[in-house]
């Protein structure tokens, strides 16, 4: 299978600030990624690089073979539209309505009247008054009717309500079972998009941290939750990425999988073990100083 | 070179902006206009007297008006329109590039719509009242080609200029168009240091077609450096 996206070491500093630290990733042509990292971990770096808005320090990073800065053939096969995108002054809903198809050669009208209906942008105030959900709303009629090769979704979700939510979600998977292209979404509402993802990446302080198919990202780590001593216990020499205490009740989670001896460990000290969810993944790699918590230095579990 | 044409486009998606602002400004300046010549009137001022004429073609108040908000103009087609042309997948190339084209056809739709609305107050001998609103001295007095050259250059000129303090702003932020304006005005007085011993004879050796090249230099110039100022821009 071929990479829509291949990025090869690169780093981005913003004067003292390195916002990406030699990161290297690859994304196959026609799947669905989740990028997953707190505020500032560098998701939308990474994205605004692929568009060619921005170029690494160092490093190489392409789409579909070449470098996206200043290629024309290659911006006419990204929508990249960012969770702070400005518009021109007196913009209204007609003006991306009508200019966007002229840079978007797949643009679908269809999928736009479904989506400006169905999300309810308001057609006559102008872009600059809109709430936030609603800027979230243009922004996602830009980023699927676009049916853009590569499509970077920068935090889709935010402000929208529910109802809307499950209206992307639908049209994503419907579009993109029609019309197949590679998606990198970014957001914080893992659990609710979970299931559009077939590959993840978990990025931290501009580090690549988990690079993956979902399915293989269950098998990265897994916690263990039950009295506090027993947690200790069992977590000792093993890396614990995330630590929960309430009262004398603990949860570590803690990278690897757990062998079937430490499972059974676990059941005769009273606590139990599980696969960590991509959420709880997520924030156990995105939490402060994870070294701080490491119960003894030793080998990986 | 469809790029450069797309990003033409976008700017004229601005409809209202690039043609009904123009006229509408053009029209209500020129209603003012009249309304100060009406005041003059009854104080005592006789339409078509030397005086008068005189008076209403020393008015430049049209061309005040309307570079005001070029000037805006220039400023938003950079500032404001250069984040949604990157996202649209517009290469920095083709933004600066397609943003002179557009430049060059406000500034010939403005000078056009000068040239008739010119046409039409001579026609009608001034509105039929001596009311003298574009055929003004600053615009060339009527005289069709210069009036032409004079609006397409300065429309040209103030929105090249506006972009290019943009573009300043959005490679460095507030500090660029302040770079921009310190650099201008360092430039302005080396150069009246320099000529100042020689005014009188400038001054004598002065000819109209100095201007129109001033005009040209501080397009290309300021083309150029909104596109030295762009290339390296991000967007954030």
């Amino acid at each position: 299978m071929t990479n829509a996206v291949d990025i090869r070491s690169i780093s981005r500093s913003f004067g003292r600030t390195r916002a990406l630290e030699d990161i290297t990733l690859s994304v196959p042509d026609g799947s669905i990624c989740g990028l997953f990292g707190r505020n500032g971990a560098g998701k939308t770096t990474i994205m605004s690089i692929l568009a060619g808005q921005d170029r690494p320090t160092s490093g190489n990073a392409k789409v579909f073979g070449e470098h996206p800065f200043e290629n024309s053939s290659t911006l006419s096969k990204i929508s990249f539209v960012r969770d702070n995108q400005r518009y021109p002054d007196d913009y209204r809903l007609h003006h991306v309505l009508r200019i966007a198809p002229r840079f978007a050669p797949n643009w679908s009208v269809d999928v736009a009247a479904e989506l400006v209906d169905g999300l309810r942008i308001p057609a006559k105030i102008p872009i600059k008054k809109f709430s936030r959900g609603q800027l979230s709303s243009i922004a996602i009629v830009m980023g699927l009717a676009s049916r853009a090769p590569l499509t970077l979704l920068d935090e889709p979700y935010l402000g929208l309500d529910i109802t809307a939510r499950a209206l992307f979600h639908d049209l994503l998977l419907r579009d993109y079972s029609a019309h197949p292209r590679t998606v990198i979404l970014s957001t914080h509402l893992i659990e609710e998009s979970e299931a559009l993802f077939d590959r993840v990446i978990i990025i931290d302080r501009g580090r690549v941290r988990v690079d993956c198919e979902r399915d293989e990202a269950s098998n990265l780590a897994f916690t263990i939750s039950g009295p506090a001593d027993a947690v200790d216990k069992l977590s000792t020499n093993r890396r614990v990425l995330l630590t929960h205490a309430a009262g004398g009740l603990r949860s570590a989670t803690i990278t690897g999988e757990a062998s079937d001896e430490l499972v059974l460990q676990a059941r005769t000290l009273g606590a139990t073990i599980s696969s960590a969810s991509l959420p709880e993944l997520v924030a156990a790699y995105g939490a402060d100083a994870p070294e701080s918590t490491l119960i003894k230095k030793g080998a990986r579990a | 070179m469809s790029a450069v044409v797309s990003t033409v486009r976008l700017h004229l998606n601005r409809r209202a902006a690039t043609f009904i602002v123009p006229l509408t400004i053009a029209g209500t300046v020129a209603l003012i206009s009249v309304l100060i010549a009406l005041i003059f009137w009854r104080s005592g001022s006789q339409p078509g007297s030397e005086g008068w004429i005189y008076g209403s073609q020393s008015n430049p108040g049209i061309v005040y008006a309307l570079l005001g908000f070029l000037g805006y103009l220039g400023v938003s087609t950079v500032a404001t329109t250069f984040p949604f042309a990157l996202t649209l997948g517009a290469t920095r190339r083709a933004f600066v590039a397609g943003t002179l084209i557009w430049d060059a056809m406000m500034a010939a739709y403005i000078a056009v719509i000068f040239a008739i609305l010119t046409a039409i107050e001579i026609a009608t001998n001034h509105w039929f009242v001596g009311f003298y609103i574009f055929d003004i001295y600053v615009l060339g007095g009527a005289d069709m080609p210069r009036l032409l050259l004079i609006v397409f250059l300065g429309v040209l000129t103030t929105l090249t200029i506006g972009g290019v303090f943009a573009a300043g702003w959005v490679r460095f932020g507030a500090l660029g168009p302040q770079l921009i304006a310190v650099g201008v005005v360092l430039a302005l007085a080396i150069a009246a240091i320099t000529l100042v011993p020689q005014a009188a004879a400038i001054a004598t050796a002065f000819q109209l077609w100095w201007l129109a090249a001033a005009s040209v230099t501080v397009i290309i110039l300021a083309a150029i450096g909104t596109w030295l100022l762009l290339r390296p821009a991000i967007v954030r």
